[in-house]
């Protein structure tokens, strides 16, 4: 028998200049020697190709034929389909793709195999600059469902979700998918890395995404923000030490300054909506910060502490 | 590019299909050249081409791929199948575009420029409609990151002042950044420390302040650390063991950590996991404890068990007013 490589190249090929769909007993007929001999492992054999060039990217149309082979599947490819239309890239936009994909680091190659369909050579990875852009194997397919309009539906936190995707953020170094969730009605954001198994993607065309939706503005930037709208206490007042009021005056900028001491501590008015957020922005200045007000946020940060401090093992 | 083992058939597949279009258009390439390009060794190339110009239906048997190599040179002959490349596969159309955005948003980059016109052209095959981006990328770049990038290029040391957060200081440096880098949301610069006289990561968000020294350094080329991989496999780090709620987890998920072990959950209350990993020191274990909370306990060092409870208190002391 040939190597799988030879097969699978043969197949394609026959696949690909066939005018007519070729069933099964045809296909076997032409690649003389390469499959085996027996129906079941002839059928076998051939499933296992087929899914490996599926898999390669290679569109593979199948009818049920009639006619004197009515009732057998008939396989062959569409040229069209196959082909990789001319993007019109100039020189210099190949080239620009080029630093582009080597200016960023990830655990998958497919950026790199995606350039060369577009006639662009391998680039070492750039040094000076460079962004870290993590990888998932359902992120593929959701930007498919983005584009072509198909709601998706996945685990996620031990619930079935059924989502119109509007599109994918990368922001803080994790991957969103943000889009209406069917159950709730309304937008929704979840994390793509904490999907539980693979993503079912439904049919095109079947939602519309509102022309001024902006996926930017969709969650805000800052996580002290983020959800628990219910929430009526929106922001916290906190004193920060003069060691740390440079740098938190660097994050929170001039305009969130309140008061400024003698001493060089700041007051400074933040977002404390997501309560576990804020809390947690708090404690990592440990001692150099106090939440002065209001005195319900003040008492929550109190208790939190003393449950803290009443865990000593003696 | 280096790989072990034999390469299964699809990935030699998915290659060749890649080099043969290219190869029919080139019309001749030495060996050395198109193994680079395309990230296979010699051997590798020279197995595959070979065995593709076997391949053969009628009436083509053994000259539908129409390509031989002699004295290191490939030569194409007459094309016929395989003379267009393949579609761009999802994961493939993922990777470019990806890729593109976030190009876009590190310094120096135009939206007018040759990438800004690639990738409308790239959106536009991938079915993206003009206008609503599906993939956005958003690196939030500080300020100062342009600066920072610039003297990469130029070799110039920049004064700067940082923060250490475990001191709870700013202190006065001099650098000559090597490369700037975008990793799991925070922004980097690489650079040769003349205080220490090694080279450092820092990060940008806490450079207070930067600025030209008009001294310059040659310009050289950096390996950057590995992403995700600062100090966890460094031997002589101190670690810790924490036990805590499993619902908790996502608090520690940013940190490096040596082993992270989920038990069965328990006949009540929630169920509970173990993690090891390394600690920078006392100061940020301090800080970590407490925004945990009364949930996690320390079960090594032995030295740390109270150190959340001490730790409260002294800031409870604040409160006391």
């Amino acid at each position: 028998m040939a190597e799988p490589l030879e097969r699978l190249t043969n197949l394609l090929a026959l696949l690909l200049e066939t005018k007519q769909p070729l069933t099964l007993q045809q296909i076997v007929g032409e690649l003389v020697g390469h499959y085996p001999a027996g129906d079941a492992a002839q059928r076998g054999a051939f499933e296992r190709d087929k899914t490996v060039l599926r898999n390669v990217g290679v569109p593979i149309d199948q009818e049920v034929l009639s006619g004197d082979q009515a009732g057998q599947t008939g396989y062959r490819i569409d040229r069209r389909r196959y082909e990789l239309a001319d993007l019109q890239l100039a020189d210099d936009e190949r080239q620009a793709l080029q630093l582009a994909v080597a200016a960023v680091r990830s655990d998958e190659s497919w950026g790199q195999e995606g350039l060369w369909k577009l006639g662009g050579g391998s680039e070492r990875p750039s040094r000076a600059v460079a962004a870290t852009v993590p990888t998932f194997e359902s992120l593929p397919a959701l930007r498919e469902a983005v584009a072509a309009r198909c709601p998706v539906s996945f685990d996620y936190r031990g619930k079935a979700r059924v989502l119109d995707p509007y599109g994918l953020l990368l922001r803080d170094g994790y991957w969103y998918v943000i889009g209406v969730d069917h159950a709730h009605a309304e937008v929704r954001t979840f994390r793509v890395d904490r999907i539980d198994g693979s993503v079912l993607v439904g049919t095109p065309g079947s939602f519309e995404r509102p022309l001024d939706f902006d996926l930017r503005s969709v969650f805000p930037t800052d996580p002290k923000l983020l959800g628990e709208p219910e929430n009526q206490i929106r922001t916290a007042v906190v004193r920060i030490a003069a060691s740390h009021a440079p740098i938190v005056a660097s994050e929170v900028g001039d305009d969130a300054i309140v008061a400024r001491a003698g001493d060089g501590s700041i007051d400074v008015e933040v977002p404390c909506v997501n309560r576990d957020a804020f809390r947690s922005w708090v404690l990592g200045m440990a001692d150099h910060a106090v939440v002065i007000s209001p005195a319900e946020v003040r008492t929550d940060l109190v208790e939190w502490l003393t449950a803290i401090a009443g865990t000593d093992v003696q | 590019m280096s790989r072990r083992g034999p390469r299964p058939a699809h990935e030699r597949l998915r290659r060749l299909l890649v080099m043969l279009p290219w190869l029919m258009q080139r019309g001749e390439v030495s060996v050395a050249e198109m193994a680079e390009r395309f990230a296979l060794t010699e051997d590798e190339l020279v197995a595959d081409l070979e065995l593709a110009s076997m391949c053969g239906l009628p009436p083509f048997v053994d000259e539908m791929i129409d390509v031989f190599i002699d004295e290191g040179t490939v030569f194409a002959g007459i094309p016929r199948v395989f003379t267009r490349q393949l579609r761009l596969t999802a994961p493939e159309g993922f990777g470019l575009l990806s890729a593109g955005r976030a190009a876009m948003a590190l310094p120096g980059a135009e939206p007018d420029g040759a990438l800004g016109r690639a990738l409308d052209k790239l959106a536009v095959a991938l079915g993206e409609t003009p206008g609503g981006e599906g993939v956005v990328v958003d690196l939030a770049r500080p300020p100062l990151a342009d600066l920072v990038a610039a003297a990469t290029d130029t070799g110039e040391r920049l004064a700067i002042t940082y923060w250490t957060p475990s001191r709870g200081e700013s202190t006065e440096r001099t650098i000559t950044p090597r490369a700037v880098f975008v990793d799991d949301g925070h922004w980097y610069v690489f650079a040769d420390d003349h205080r220490s006289g090694a080279e450092r990561s820092f990060r940008l968000d806490r450079v207070l302040d930067a600025a030209g020294t008009g001294q310059y350094d040659p310009i050289r080329d950096v390996t950057l650390p590995d992403p995700g991989r600062w100090f966890s496999g460094d031997t002589d780090i101190q670690r810790i063991t924490l036990r805590l709620p499993t619902e908790l987890l996502w608090m520690i998920e940013r940190y490096p950590t040596n082993s992270v072990t989920s038990h069965p959950p328990p006949k009540r209350g929630p169920a509970v996991s173990t993690v090891v990993m390394p600690v920078t020191n006392e100061q940020w274990v301090r800080r970590l404890l407490i925004r945990l909370g009364p949930r996690a306990v320390v079960e090594s060092p032995a030295g740390w068990v109270n150190l959340a409870a001490d730790t409260a208190r002294s800031i409870l002391a604040n409160y006391d007013t």
